[in-house]
């Protein structure tokens, strides 16, 4: 027998406390009894709880019929039972069929209810996914480019690699990397698809080939485990309010001996010359909004931690500064002013923030601009990189 | 959405080949995980080159899954099964033909020829309500309501039957 008939390839679980029945996996059986210590534990679980059942199956990637309708049928049967209990089921619009799938029990029962669980499903996503950050990725990506390719071949990057770049935005890196390493092949993976649609549209117009887009969640991905020599995600795992679930996704598709590879910033670290002290009033502040936001932008230095205990072995950490002067200074400029047009305005506006503040803040941002843009001046944006080796 | 009499003589799109995979039905039916195991390595198979092959491989594999283990519970135990995959821009063609007994046959013609309409989808949408297990003709009316597929039936030879679906999944996904 091959591995894959010993593994469990599904997995059933009750929270009493959040009062959550999940199942995720592949749900493929023969026959019912193969399903009897999931169905026990829903009934169980429909026995105990008050007001709410939700059943969660974001990290379903399979089922068929015959377990659906089983499942189905103990919801169905216990709303009949027992009509002050409510059920929520919670799925994920990356797994395509589930939401339709799921979506039929509503209407047969009132009780039932469907959610698309990431429609919302981190603080920031709005500003992140859909908004004015688009634009800044480009820049941003062309001046970090100029130093991480020199930077990435001590973190595992060769020719002919299999790598994944998760949270891949437009996908500027992939195709930069495909250019100058030439991976045999390139996964790319993000959440936004405008962003995807804009990276797919890219790759078309200069006919690039070996870039596979994907639409997904960097939490749960559908990708197979253990397929990847090397795993970039960058500028990414300090939006989240919980970096180390990501990680984790990251360590799992790793291949063992591979390497996964952040990039993140320390936002308070940004710096310039002249006006030094505006500058560093305003980035300051700009760590303090994100938190309010459940993103840590001072992720940075912390990569060495977050790598250790997600299980990688011989870490490597480096850091490097964008600077106004690795190339045309105007693109430093205009980055933080996308930065300030973003983090000034919507950010500060959800926060609540008053205009005495916001102006304040805005004055930072354009002082580093000054400094950039001055003959004499010197701007900086620190980025800490950091891999670590998944261990055989 | 649903059945269709499919024209065969004239002309209509030409499909592409993709990728063909044949087996005893006896060696097929000794394991039920066949029916994983091939799902999953046709839709990786022929998911490379859509626009998002992850997330088409996943959705190709849940309705091909379906199929398969509808052959798989055939009566009737001897022959091939042959799947068969072709394209035609954003639509794959799945080509399953297996052995049957008479009344099976009979019944999928059925089923297939009912599968248009609204009480189609009625049917479906109701479906889980009634007591009994998932019947096959449900496993073909989500195919129709769910994933947009066009289904019929073709000639076989001897006593088989060619399930015929066209998945517009390109179009589906986002
Ligand atoms: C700060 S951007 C970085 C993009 C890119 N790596 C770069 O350096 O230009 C963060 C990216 O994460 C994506 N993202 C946010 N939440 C995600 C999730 N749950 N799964 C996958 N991607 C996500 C956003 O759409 C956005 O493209």
């Amino acid at each position: 027998m091959s591995p894959y008939d010993l593994l469990p390839r599904f997995k059933a679980q009750y929270d009493a406390n959040n009062q959550e029945f999940s199942i995720s996996g592949v749900v493929r059986p023969q026959a019912i009894d193969e399903l009897g210590p999931s169905i026990a534990l829903l009934r169980d679980a429909i026995g105990r709880v008050r007001g709410v059942l939700y059943v969660n199956v974001r990290r379903l990637t399979q089922m068929n019929n015959a377990a659906f309708h089983t499942f189905s049928r103990i919801i169905i049967d216990a709303c009949r039972a027992r009509p002050e209990l409510k059920f929520v089921v919670i799925t994920s619009s990356v797994v395509g069929w589930t939401s339709r799938k799921f979506g039929r029990l509503s209407g047969i029962e009132p009780n039932i209810t469907v959610e698309e669980y990431d429609t919302e499903f981190y603080p920031g996503q709005g500003f992140l996914e859909e908004g004015g950050f688009v634009p800044i990725l480009r820049t941003q990506t062309k001046m970090t480019w100029r130093h991480e390719r020199a930077i990435l071949p001590r973190h595992g990057m060769r020719p002919g690699i299999v790598m994944a770049d998760i949270c891949c935005g437009i996908g500027d890196f992939a195709v930069l990397v495909q250019k100058e390493f030439q991976p045999s092949r390139i996964v790319a993976l993000d959440h936004s698809m405008t962003s995807l649609d804009y990276a797919r549209r890219v790759m078309r117009e200069f006919d690039i080939r070996g870039i596979e887009y994907t639409y997904g969640d960097a939490s749960e991905m559908l990708l197979d485990e253990t397929q990847f020599d090397l795993v970039t995600c960058r500028h990414s795992l300090q939006i989240f309010n919980r970096p180390e679930l990501i990680l984790r996704e990251l360590y799992r598709i790793c291949k063992p001996g591979g390497r996964v590879y952040i990039t993140n910033e320390k936002n308070s670290h940004c710096l310039g010359e002249p006006r030094a002290e505006s500058i560093r009033w305003t980035y300051d502040e700009v760590a303090k909004l994100f938190k309010h936001f459940e993103m840590d932008v001072e992720l940075g230095p912390k990569s060495r931690r977050y790598l250790v205990e997600a299980g990688f072995e011989d870490i490597r950490v480096e850091t490097f500064m964008v600077t106004n002067l690795d190339g045309d200074p105007q693109d430093f400029a205009d980055v933080i002013a996308a930065w300030a047009d973003v983090y000034a305005g919507e950010m500060a506006t959800r926060r609540g923030d008053g205009p005495e503040f916001v102006a304040r803040f805005r004055q930072g941002f354009e002082d580093h601009i000054f400094a950039a843009l001055h003959p004499k001046g010197y701007a900086g944006w620190p980025i800490w990189v950091a891999s670590g080796r998944r261990p055989q | 959405m649903g059945a269709v009499h499919h024209d065969l003589a004239g002309g209509g799109p030409t499909f592409e080949p993709m990728i063909q995979i044949d087996m005893e039905i006896k060696a097929f039916v000794s394991a039920w995980r066949h029916c994983d195991y091939v799902s999953t390595y046709m839709a990786r198979m022929i998911s490379q080159n859509r626009s998002d092959s992850v997330r088409h491989s996943n959705l190709f594999s849940s309705a091909f899954n379906e199929l398969l283990e509808v052959a798989f519970r055939t009566r009737h135990a001897d022959g091939e099964l042959a799947c068969r995959v072709s394209r035609h821009g954003a639509t794959d063609r799945i080509e399953l033909t297996f052995p049957c007994v008479p009344e099976e046959r009979q019944f999928y013609e059925e089923a297939v020829s009912q599968l248009a309409g609204i009480e189609a989808r009625e049917r479906y949408l109701n479906s889980v309500s009634g007591d009994l297990a998932p019947s096959r003709e449900l496993v073909l009316l989500e195919l129709a309501v769910d994933y947009n597929a066009t289904l019929w039936i073709e000639d076989a030879d001897g006593d088989a039957i060619k399930l015929v679906v066209d998945l517009p999944l390109e179009g589906l996904q986002n």
